[in-house]
């Protein structure tokens, strides 16, 4: 049997369609998140991330209609995050069959969410997610609202935080890298998990199987997520959904 | 009511409220496939020779640009298999691939696949997702036949309007006399029709059309090939296309799947062609499609009446796709049974160019004599 570090297809929402961002901005749309959800449950991908970019930045809650519809679709392990700031929230989305939520904003502004939420729910199911910019001086910085709002944390400081309070994974976003395909930012990633003990995901840059086999090797991440590359077809960047098989995973080096 | 009677050459029947027979019990489908389309078709050396001269037509028009032709993919058979010989013929090819929110997992599969092994490049438009289901909701409610219109303008209005944007002039299309030259009027009616679209959608629509791809009569017929230049092509009928050995060769050369089912490659069509049009109006689309493969030598009559009595839609799976199908056109269970049990409407209906266009077919016909 191969160790199989997971590989999660990042999706992102924008009012009910699916978009694609680069750094953050831009949204183009992809398409009905309900067939793309099904069609990467055909391919018998191992955990999906549903995030709504627009949720926070709108203050709102998420939209909980299409949560359900989403989940009543999928088969695998899915987590949810975008616009999370109560308890009751969390409880909501869990209960629909989601298996984790995604929070951000709130781990921030509100942190007593994420040492309540995992003492209901359990560390397990509940992750915070760290948005990334490098500043003007080239330090690392987490942002919160929807990668609009900087806070004075170092990514890895604010990851060790929120270890302390409860989360139980963190999903490490670098701003600077998202949609642009030029592979993960391997440094981050590297900082980031070598200073907490929970499983850090990482997230945006990746092109291809060998930029996820570089983040776990390289980068000692414990999983990765992308977006353009489950997505994304040639020079054209043609909407196609597509997952490696476990062929590739192994020759790349990522299932090993 | 007409007494029940099969053609003794195909398989097509009264099913057809329209269909006639001659003193040897062989249809009209049978005559106009000898008459009008045989003429037109093809598959040996001739049009192996025609085919060869059109496509160096093309190249030599082509040479300084970025591709010779767009080809629309939908990962079906047809479509996939022209890539596959235009490839082969050294056609430069732009894939365009126009996604109206039902992909199946295979059909994306296919293409992706399509596009690697024979490095073609590929171009994706994605159609707002929510106004397509208003579209589809609307022709449901107006309970005709032709509920592939939507799907089809906006694949045929996608692809065209992509090629004259982009300045290229030929389109290749995956459209056949061999797997369709037998298609009753009755059963369908012609996706083109914008008016069509556009006279439903007004009476059964809940929101404006802000990005739905269109295109007018005017356009595809008139202002595209006239003004724009722009020429389609179907390869197919000019070579011998055996639906059975393509599969074959396909899934040798680039690990193609079939998806059980002509155009079942879009859940959707699936859900239409085996369950509304069979339940609602008494058609089984595979009826035409057996009776095409008849005509053109494919299938024996005897090959063909065993299959037409094969199961159409296990049961449980027209269930899980009845349910998703209405869940995301957002209608209810008992809405659509209300749809199911209305009185079936045609095309006739509702606003529509059919009286331009048979008037246009008559002169069209006239000149050629
Ligand atoms: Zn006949």
């Amino acid at each position: 049997m191969y160790l199989r570090p997971r590989v999660i297809p990042c999706l992102l929402l924008k009012n009910n369609g699916l978009v694609k961002t680069v750094k953050f901005k831009d949204p183009r749309y992809l398409g009905d998140p309900i067939n793309a959800v099904r069609i990467f449950n055909e391919k018998y991908v191992d955990e999906l991330a549903i995030l709504d970019i627009v949720a926070t930045k709108e203050k709102r809650s998420p939209n909980l209609e299409l949560l359900s519809r989403i989940a009543a679709e999928a088969f695998m392990p899915m987590c949810y995050g975008g616009g999370i700031s109560t308890l009751d929230e969390v409880k909501i989305i869990l209960g629909m069959g989601f298996e984790k939520v995604v929070i951000n904003t709130s781990a921030v502004k509100n942190p007593m969410l994420i040492q309540e939420a995992s003492g209901h729910f359990g560390s397990q199911s509940i992750v915070v997610s760290i948005d990334v910019k490098k500043n003007f001086f080239g330090k690392y910085r987490a942002y919160i609202n929807c990668g609009e709002v900087a806070t004075d944390y170092d990514p890895a400081e604010l990851a060790r935080k929120v270890e302390q309070l409860g989360a139980g994974e963190i999903f490490l976003n670098s701003i600077d890298k998202d949609g642009t395909m030029s592979g993960y930012d391997l440094g981050l990633i590297k900082k980031v998990s070598e200073s907490v003990g929970i499983p850090v995901i990482a997230c945006g840059g990746a092109r291809n199987v060998d930029d996820l086999s570089m983040a776990l090797h390289n980068g000692k991440a414990d999983a990765m997520a992308a977006g353009s590359m489950f997505v994304y077809y040639g020079k054209h960047k043609a909407v196609l959904i597509t997952f490696p098989n476990e062929e590739e995973l192994i020759k790349a080096g990522v299932f090993t | 009511m007409k007494e029940y009677q099969v053609c003794n050459r195909c398989i097509m029947d009264t099913s057809d409220s329209e269909i006639t027979f001659d003193e040897y019990g062989v249809c009209n489908h049978c005559r106009n496939f000898d008459e009008n389309i045989r003429p037109r078709w093809f598959p040996n050396e001739q049009g192996q020779q025609m085919l060869l001269s059109i496509v160096e037509k093309i190249k030599q028009e082509n040479k300084n640009n970025d591709y010779d032709c767009i080809i629309g993919l939908s990962g079906g058979v047809d479509s996939s298999f022209l890539a596959y010989k235009a490839v082969q013929m050294g056609l430069r090819l732009l894939a365009v691939h126009v996604d109206a929110g039902w992909n199946s997992e295979i059909a994306v599969r296919n293409i992706e696949n399509i596009c690697k092994k024979l490095n073609i490049d590929l171009y994706t438009h994605v159609v707002d997702w929510e106004e397509v289901a208003e579209v589809q909701r609307a022709f449901l409610l107006s309970g005709v036949a032709n509920q592939d219109t939507p799907q089809d303008h906006a694949f045929f209005a996608g692809l065209y309007n992509y090629a004259v944007k982009n300045n290229v002039k030929y389109v290749l299309s995956g459209l056949n006399f061999a797997t369709e030259g037998i298609l009753p009027a009755s059963w369908g009616y012609m996706a083109m029709d914008l008016k069509q679209v556009e006279g439903i959608y007004d009476r059964f629509g809940r929101k404006p059309l802000k990005t739905f791809p269109k295109v007018s009569l005017f356009k595809y017929l008139v202002y595209y090939p006239y003004i724009k230049g722009m020429k389609v092509i179907a390869p197919l009928n000019y070579m011998p296309y055996d639906k059975d050995e393509a599969i074959k060769i396909m899934a040798k050369e680039f690990s193609w799947q079939y998806y059980g089912g002509k155009h079942f490659e879009s859940r959707f069509t699936k859900f239409f062609q085996a369950y509304y049009l069979p339940a609602k109006f008494g058609y089984d689309k595979r009826r035409a499609h057996l009776s095409s493969l008849i005509v053109s030598g494919q299938l024996t009559r005897q090959e063909a009446l065993i299959e037409i009595e094969k199961e159409l839609y296990p049961i449980e799976q027209l269930q899980e796709d009845k349910e998703y199908v209405l869940k995301k056109l957002d209608l209810t269970t008992q809405e659509f049974d209300e749809i199911m049990k209305s009185p079936n409407k045609t095309f006739r209906d509702y606003p529509s160019n059919h009286y331009l266009l048979e008037k246009l077919r008559t002169i069209r016909g006239l000149l050629k004599k």
